[in-house]
């Protein structure tokens, strides 16, 4: 965290404290990025947990499931809408918009494709209708992009690319109170969790209401989904491959244990992932979705051929 | 302990009402081992999820300890009746330990967290079917056989008064369908359960359970006290 602080295109160590673009360059730039990183990260790979504990399937996330894509449409539409408001007063009033209409279009999402999968249990099934899901949300976005204005098209372009550098301190204030509720909430769901890895049946048997926790890890997955994807566009890898990782490398079941990891491996893969942007590029910000997809990939590969046995 | 009055069962659709069985009228008391047999499709699996309350009766009443399952909340009827189904449990690093540990959840606080006491009833639970040398294997690498054995031992973790298992023995062979049962009637007169279970294993049920229920055609029941 402190080399994503002090490391970049400027060396923050070389420049005196006492000069004013240190406190520019840490305090506006380089903070709200690593904060936003830490939330973006640590929210992903827990709902991407959520999400494979609820469908019982390790490939689920909210990339894969359409969910980010769901969210993308709808920040589409939200962009256009307040375009304008951006850069006038009412700039927070935008932001949450936008945020609102990120957090619905994953709700959307969310809500069909559980209730598909109410009616068709496959899980090659279900990741087929949350890719045909991405597809046909992915066209819509594509149709509202060919339509905007060449400023929009731009914005969109670059947001799609995934970036945590458009995050302002103003922002934070909107992030992380709901990031960080989000999650607390989620941890009174670890015994449910625990017990729907069984399966639904055998959940219920143990006095779980499972409506009830499909609704909640529903809400939760679309609030912290659709709040990230609307400050740094739609992230892939972290949601699918960081539980991934973290149940082949702690070996453990226990939600407890696996949100904890989840959350902590997907601020520093992330915090990592933003650091080497900065690194690898002097004048321009690199996409964070290459850096993620490309350390992130062979490292789950790796450990997917070392271990013996099916554990995730 | 468990009381069938004119139950009606079968699925609730949109427009119509399937009926699978009716005129089911049963007693059943604690420290039985009780067989239900019949032929494919005839509604045993239909029967048992109705007895456990995750299938609502067409019309009648499901009654345990004299108390109608509809009216009872799912948080206590979870310390009332467990269940064992065929469905293989594997995946998400979920070990031996896990899973009968799982049946202390309904007791747990909401974080999961397994007190001395739970621990202690979870080694006596692995113990009783002698799993303890398994304890920290995974469930993909067991045998059927243990893997049945893991969920009835879940099943005595969860210290429910009733225990309903359908079909355990479908992919056992003859020699752990033996022992399964031995270990059934075991608890049954030991720990005065009342355990309910489907087969199609016809003879090992008459030498095991201590009444066989066969399902008929046109919704008939013969009850027959071994």
């Amino acid at each position: 965290m402190m080399c994503d602080l002090f490391f970049g295109s400027i060396n923050l160590f070389t420049v005196p404290t006492s000069d004013p673009l240190f406190a520019t360059i840490l305090y506006d730039i380089r903070l709200p990025k690593t904060i936003t990183s830490i939330m973006a990260g640590s929210g992903l790979a827990l709902s991407g947990l959520l999400m494979q504990s609820l469908f019982r399937n390790p490939l689920a996330g909210p990339y894969v499931l359409g969910i980010s894509s769901g969210s993308s449409l709808f920040v589409a539409i939200a962009t256009m809408l307040v375009s304008s408001a951006q850069f006038s007063p009412i700039y927070m009033v935008g932001k949450s918009i936008i945020s609102l209409f990120s957090v619905i279009g994953a709700l959307f999402v969310t809500f069909t494709i559980l209730l598909i999968s109410r009616k068709n249990k496959s899980n090659v099934i279900l990741l087929l209708i949350g890719l045909m899901f991405g597809q046909i949300l992915g066209a819509l976005q594509g149709f509202i992009e060919y339509i905007s204005n060449p400023n929009d098209l731009k914005t969109f372009v670059i947001w799609g690319m995934g970036q945590v550098g458009n995050t302002t301190r103003d922002d934070l204030w909107l992030m992380i109170p709901i990031c960080v509720t989000t999650v607390a909430a989620s941890f009174f769901f670890v015994k449910s969790l625990n017990a729907i890895l069984l399966n639904e049946q055998y959940a219920q048997n143990l006095g779980i209401n499972i409506q009830r926790l499909k609704m909640a890890i529903i809400i939760i997955t679309a609030i912290l989904v659709g709040i990230i994807t609307a400050f740094c566009g739609p992230i892939a890898f972290i949601g699918m491959s960081t539980p991934i990782a973290t149940r082949l490398l702690f070996k453990t079941s226990h939600h407890l244990h696996q949100m904890t990891f989840c959350i902590l491996m997907g601020a520093c893969v992330m915090v990592t992932a933003d650091l080497i942007c900065q690194l690898l590029s002097s004048s321009i910000m690199l996409p964070i979705n290459t850096i993620t997809t490309l350390i992130g990939s062979p490292i789950v590969l790796y450990l997917l051929f070392k271990s013996k046995i099916n554990m995730i | 302990m468990i009381r069938l009055e004119n139950l009606e069962i079968g699925y609730n659709t949109k427009n119509q009402k399937i009926c699978v069985f009716k005129n089911i009228h049963l007693n059943l008391k604690s420290g039985s081992l009780v067989g239900l047999i019949g032929d494919n499709g005839i509604g045993k699996s239909t029967l048992l999820k109705t007895l456990t309350g995750s299938l609502k009766a067409i019309s009648g009443e499901v009654i345990i300890n004299s108390k109608s399952i509809i009216d009872i909340p799912i948080p206590d009827l979870s310390k009332i009746l467990s269940i064992v189904t065929t469905e293989k449990i594997s995946g998400f690093n979920l070990t031996v330990w896990d899973v009968v540990a799982s049946g202390r959840i309904p007791y747990l606080n909401l974080f999961g967290k397994l007190t001395s006491p739970d621990e202690t009833l979870v080694l006596a639970s692995l113990d009783e079917l002698n799993l303890l040398s398994l304890k920290n294997k995974l469930m993909d690498e067991l045998s059927d056989g243990q893997r049945q054995k893991v969920m009835i031992a879940k099943s005595l973790a969860q210290q429910t008064p009733i225990i309903i298992l359908d079909e355990p023995t479908a992919f056992l062979d003859y020699t752990s369908k033996h022992h399964l049962f031995s270990i059934l009637k075991s608890l049954c007169i030991e720990q005065n359960k009342l355990i309910i279970v489907s087969s199609h294993d016809v003879d090992l049920m008459k030498h095991y359970t201590t009444q066989t229920i066969t399902m008929m055609a046109n919704n008939e029941i013969k009850v027959v006290h071994n």
